[in-house]
């Protein structure tokens, strides 16, 4: 991209009432006056039509589909409302969530019920019951319908393969193995199950999006730096290089909250990933919320060193805005609390964009974004945040003339 | 005798009670709803221990939200926010606990640790409970200058927590110091001072009552520190089989041996006959009289019936281990 701090995305948005409930049963006019409200905010100019259709059909499929289609169009323009450069598929609003929504895809695994993750919090948890291999298309149906609607680049945000299968239980390639303890068992089930998750499913996939005309692909790996010991990072290395080979189009990392040693770890890693042309990373979730381009105001950045010590010399996309729940004191130069929401002032992305681009050294090379997906947060505060991150990347790009 | 089997912490809630536990968060369910349920549960789980021969009875600790937080909510100068982290390499969090002044013990309310009612009549009442090392490390130190000084004030208020759940009738308490042996989070591993440092805490924590503590380590390789284990005044020491490199082990040990037997990571259930071959290739490792059988660490990483699968395997093969004595 030809200006300075250009704004991305980086995958998903909360989904309307509307249509969480729409997929489940028929909806009323009143179920619609939200999305009426938003309607003229973003720009959408059909949508009575839209939902004359959707409150008429009596199809349970077809009422699904217009939704969906409906909600990712809602996604693509509040994007674009906000400024942002790259619209992605419109804050995934097609998919249930990254893991589930892939696993019903695969076929050879099995949701097997859902585990704790924490308070009264839980994610549904599959397991190989034999070879795995693709069922059905998984991410192209959404992608035609970004493709039809985005007015700007789009990105294709997918879960990668070293997460699904970390997520997973390795149940059949576990049983098949014949290592000589528990441990060297587990570690080759691992592998075995990971490039068969890569070969089968994930590369048949991106197969499929290349050839719908899909440029640009973010894999997401938040799994990857929870395992930092080198065995867990050189089978991630060799999975994604894998994943990626043979394919002509620009790739893209996500990971997001590592452990305290995470990125250092990934960092030593990332100059050995293949065609990994971005690294999208978190650090506003750990930085200070007051103005300031010194190193104590940044601290939250320091780990980006890591990356350009060890060498990686592609783009980093650079988590300037944080997305979950916010507690914390923020100078009123800086932002405002609002409820458990922290709306990030313009000056603040600024001088993370300006502190980055004193590590990195060149500019060019940073892209701006919020530290993940904006999943949690209200449509308005995701709104403002996104704003808000284009206009400091604007007062940033006048830094440089 | 044939091995015990012990539960070795939080078991996981079925899909009915995670369902209501759902349903309460989002105001649609009340909490004594799910207050019914869990005292089911709670009731259903000692049942089957007390059916598959348990010789301590644990309740399962389904309502805790985490394995530090009845910990965490007992203790002055310790807040808990809104921050959670990763518990370990599993994709399951925590609640970190900010260290924000001298840590003491607050007060201590029984019923957040344990179910008291449903474990009435039970002589042998079994908890497990993070080791001072294990919950001073998942810490976050806001306060302390040095840690030691934050590792001896935990294991100071721990004592005084454990004497209140002794007044309540448990008999054993297994202190998890997972820590001890496995530290993703950290760019150095524990060094030797640290590790004294630990088991001086350890200690402090079990004096006077040795026969009552079992100290229990997972996620990790106990091998290096084996020795230094069964030097700790305790009644047993756990570790976990799918990580510890048993084939460098040869010690000879009066203690008990809590052997993790079952992989509460992954759903395969094992089988009673490897389970009973691999307790059996253990003993000729190691010169050990007292086994318990247990899982590596808690099941509440697996759905609830693959859980209670695996305690059954787990009994099988302690028959199976003893017949073939």
């Amino acid at each position: 991209m030809s200006k300075l701090f250009p704004v991305q995305e980086i995958g998903s948005l909360a989904k309307p009432k509307w249509r969480t409930k729409g997929l489940r049963q028929p909806l009323s006019a009143q179920d619609l006056s939200e999305a009426e409200e938003w309607a003229e905010k973003l720009g959408i100019d059909d949508f009575h039509d839209r939902a004359k259709s959707i409150l008429k059909t009596s199809d349970d499929k077809t009422r699904a589909k217009e939704i969906l289609e409906l909600s990712t169009l809602y996604g693509l323009r509040l994007f674009e409302t906000a400024g942002v450069d790259n619209d992605g598929v419109g804050g995934e609003q097609q998919r249930v969530e990254m893991y589930e929504h892939v696993i019903k895809a695969v076929q050879g695994m099995n949701l097997l019920g859902h585990v704790h993750s924490f308070d009264y919090k839980y994610f549904n948890k599959g397991v190989a019951e034999s070879r795995v291999s693709r069922k059905r298309p998984i991410y192209a149906p959404e992608f035609l319908d970004v493709k039809r609607y985005a007015h700007r680049a789009v990105k294709v945000p997918i879960t990668g393969p070293y997460t699904l299968v970390d997520w997973s239980f390795s149940g059949y390639y576990i049983q098949k193995q014949h290592g000589s303890s528990p441990k060297a068992r587990k570690i080759e089930a691992k592998r075995e199950f990971l490039l068969d998750i890569v070969e089968q499913v994930v590369r048949p996939e991106i197969q499929d999006l290349v050839n719908a005309g899909a440029s640009w692909i973010q894999i997401d790996e938040p799994a990857v730096t929870t395992h930092p010991e080198p065995h867990e990072m050189e089978l991630f290395v060799e999975a994604w290089n894998e994943t990626v080979k043979g394919f002509s189009c620009k790739f893209s990392d996500h990971t997001c909250y590592p452990s305290e040693i995470g990125y250092k770890v990934l960092a030593e890693y990332a100059p050995k990933l293949e065609k990994c042309d971005q690294l999208a990373l978190e650090f506003a979730n750990r930085d200070t919320s007051r103005l300031g381009v010194d190193k104590s105001s940044r601290e939250g950045y320091s780990d980006l060193k890591h990356f350009v010590d060890a060498g990686f010399t592609g783009e980093f996309g650079l988590g300037v805005a944080h997305v979950h729940d916010f507690t914390g004191s923020v100078s009123s130069d800086a932002g405002q609390a609002v409820g458990r929401d922290l709306i990030e002032s313009p000056e603040l992305v600024r001088d993370r964009l300006l502190f980055a681009t004193k590590i990195v050294g060149d500019p060019a090379k940073i892209w701006a974004n919020p530290d993940c997906g904006l999943r949690t947060r209200a449509w308005d505060i995701s709104l403002t945040k996104l704003a808000n991150i284009t206009k400091g990347a604007e007062l940033a790009r006048e830094t440089y003339g | 005798m044939s091995p015990d089997i012990q539960l070795a912490g939080i078991h996981p809630r079925s899909e009915k009670l995670i369902e209501l536990t759902r349903s309460y968060e989002r105001a649609k369910t009340s909490w004594s709803q799910v207050e019914v349920r869990l005292e089911q549960e709670t009731k259903e789980l000692i049942k089957l221990q007390k059916s598959l021969g348990f010789g301590h009875i644990s309740d399962g600790a389904l309502g805790w939200q985490d394995q530090l937080r009845p910990i965490t909510q007992s203790l002055k100068g310790i807040e808990s926010g809104t921050r959670y982290s990763r518990w370990f390499d599993t994709n399951t969090f925590y609640q970190k606990p900010i260290v924000v002044g001298r840590v003491s013990v607050g007060e201590i309310d029984p019923e957040k640790f344990l179910q008291t009612k449903l474990l009435a009549g039970e002589k042998n009442r079994k908890i497990t409970l993070p080791g001072p090392y294990t919950f001073s490390q998942l810490s976050e130190n806001k306060y302390y200058e040095k840690y030691p000084d934050l590792l001896v004030d935990v294991a100071v208020a721990e004592r005084e927590i454990i004497k209140k759940l002794r007044a309540e009738g448990v008999s054993l308490f297994q202190l998890s110091e997972p820590c001890l042996v496995y530290q993703p989070y950290r760019a150095t591993f524990r060094d030797e001072s640290e590790v004294e440092l630990a088991l001086r805490a350890i200690r402090s924590v079990v004096e006077n009552n040795p026969g009552e503590f079992v100290i229990q380590t997972y996620f990790g390789d106990a091998s290096p520190l084996f020795s230094e284990l069964l030097d700790l005044p305790v009644r047993g020491i756990g570790i976990d089989l799918f990580e510890t490199d048993v084939s460098s082990l040869s010690e000879q040990t009066s203690k008990t041996l809590v052997l993790g037997l079952v992989d509460s990571k992954e759903s395969y259930v094992e089988d009673a006959h490897w389970i009973a071959d691999t307790a059996r290739k253990f003993r000729e490792q190691v010169d050990v009289q007292n086994l318990v059988f247990a899982s590596n660490s808690d099941l509440k990483f697996v759905p609830q019936g693959i859980a209670n699968q695996k305690l059954e395997a787990l009994s099988k093969a302690s028959e199976l281990f003893e017949e073939s004595r």
